[in-house]
């Protein structure tokens, strides 16, 4: 049994759904904000995630930074080191998905070179008429930077666990490989 | 010469952040680089190592890997708390075999040593074999 520890930053455009997706997966699925507030700082929250079929578990303490331009600067100071990454866009709007590179390049100058495990998720689902980005067109991008692809309706509450599952399992997956490597080492 | 491990000695590691059910925080003194203690993620990270009686250490040695910064405070109290600062060091990045840093506290008389790893050069750092020289 191992609890595992991650600092899982979640950005993206503002209005894109992140605060509802996160609040949806912190509770379980119960609670879906629907009063709309812009975010204005970040928001820091914890949420305890068991790997189905092990005893091992992974607490995420998920970092929910403000989407609005001038209040970037002062969320990354706030991001510190990461070890996981999930970058939310809309569906309904191809900007917020053009934008995704540049909030690519935002966290990669924090990973201070290390390989952060992340996701790419699509939200508003649910929104089907209106959506402007193609899954396959996501898909494509997400795996060029190395993200797992994944869409969600934070509203109809569909596919909300699915992002933090897999962050979840490759942070457990990356501890596994490194621990094999430790086992492995001579001594100095 | 063969040198005690410090669990040998008796010292205890009273505290660690992080728990792996099978590296577990005791393989940092039982004198085995063999055996190791491994974070589970995030910075920083610490481990206390309580000693039976005030000890005079000029030095100690630490067997890790990944380790990038580490500071260490110490404390003369039975408790595991109020520390002052004693010393820090990088240290440098080795692939494929552990890191060995002797770091001298200068005679420093502790019953407790605090080991805070403020950063890594990875996700998890681990911690092999501590030991001290009197
Ligand atoms: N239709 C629909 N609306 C959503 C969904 N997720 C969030 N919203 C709405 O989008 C707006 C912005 O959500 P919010 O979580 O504050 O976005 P953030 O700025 O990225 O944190 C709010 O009005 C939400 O009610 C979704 O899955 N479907
Ligand atoms: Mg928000």
């Amino acid at each position: 049994m191992v609890k595992l520890r991650a600092r899982c930053l979640l950005v993206g455009d503002a209005a894109v759904g992140k605060s509802a997706l996160i609040h949806m997966f912190h509770s379980d699925g119960t609670l879906f904000q629907k009063n709309y507030s812009m975010t204005t700082g970040v928001e820091l929250l914890l949420k305890c995630v068991n790997i189905p079929e092990t005893n091992d578990s992974v607490e995420l303490y998920i970092i929910d930074s403000a989407g609005k331009e001038t209040l970037v600067e002062a969320c990354e100071k706030m991001w510190g080191e990461p070890s996981l990454l999930c970058l939310v866009f809309d569906l309904t709007s191809e900007q917020s998905f053009a934008n995704c590179s540049r909030w690519m390049e935002r966290v990669r100058a924090h990973c201070q070179g290390l390989h952060v495990p992340g996701v790419l998720v699509g939200n508003k689902s649910d929104l089907s008429a209106r959506r402007e980005v193609q899954a396959s067109v996501a898909q494509e991008w997400a795996q060029s930077q190395g993200l797992e692809y994944h869409e969600t309706s934070a509203r109809e509450m569909e596919n909300c666990d699915a992002p933090l599952l897999s962050l979840a399992r490759a942070f457990q997956s990356l501890y596994q490989e490194r621990r094999e490597i430790i086992q492995n080492l001579i001594p100095g | 010469m063969t040198e005690s491990s410090l669990s040998a000695l008796g010292a205890k590691v009273v505290v660690a952040a992080s728990c792996d059910e099978n590296h577990p925080p005791e393989n940092i003194i039982d004198g085995n680089t063999k055996t190791f203690w491994m974070s589970t993620g995030m910075f920083p990270q610490e481990f206390i190592i309580r000693f039976v009686e005030p000890t005079k250490i000029s030095a100690v040695t630490v067997d890790s890997y990944n380790v990038k910064h580490l500071k260490i405070e110490k404390n003369t109290s039975r408790n595991a708390s109020q520390f002052e600062p004693v010393t820090e060091k990088e240290f440098e990045h080795t692939e494929g075999h552990l890191q060995s840093n002797a770091i001298s506290l200068n005679g420093s008389n502790a019953t407790h040593l605090r080991f805070i790893i403020t950063t890594g050069y990875d996700h998890f750092v681990s911690v092999h074999r501590v030991n001290i020289q009197n």
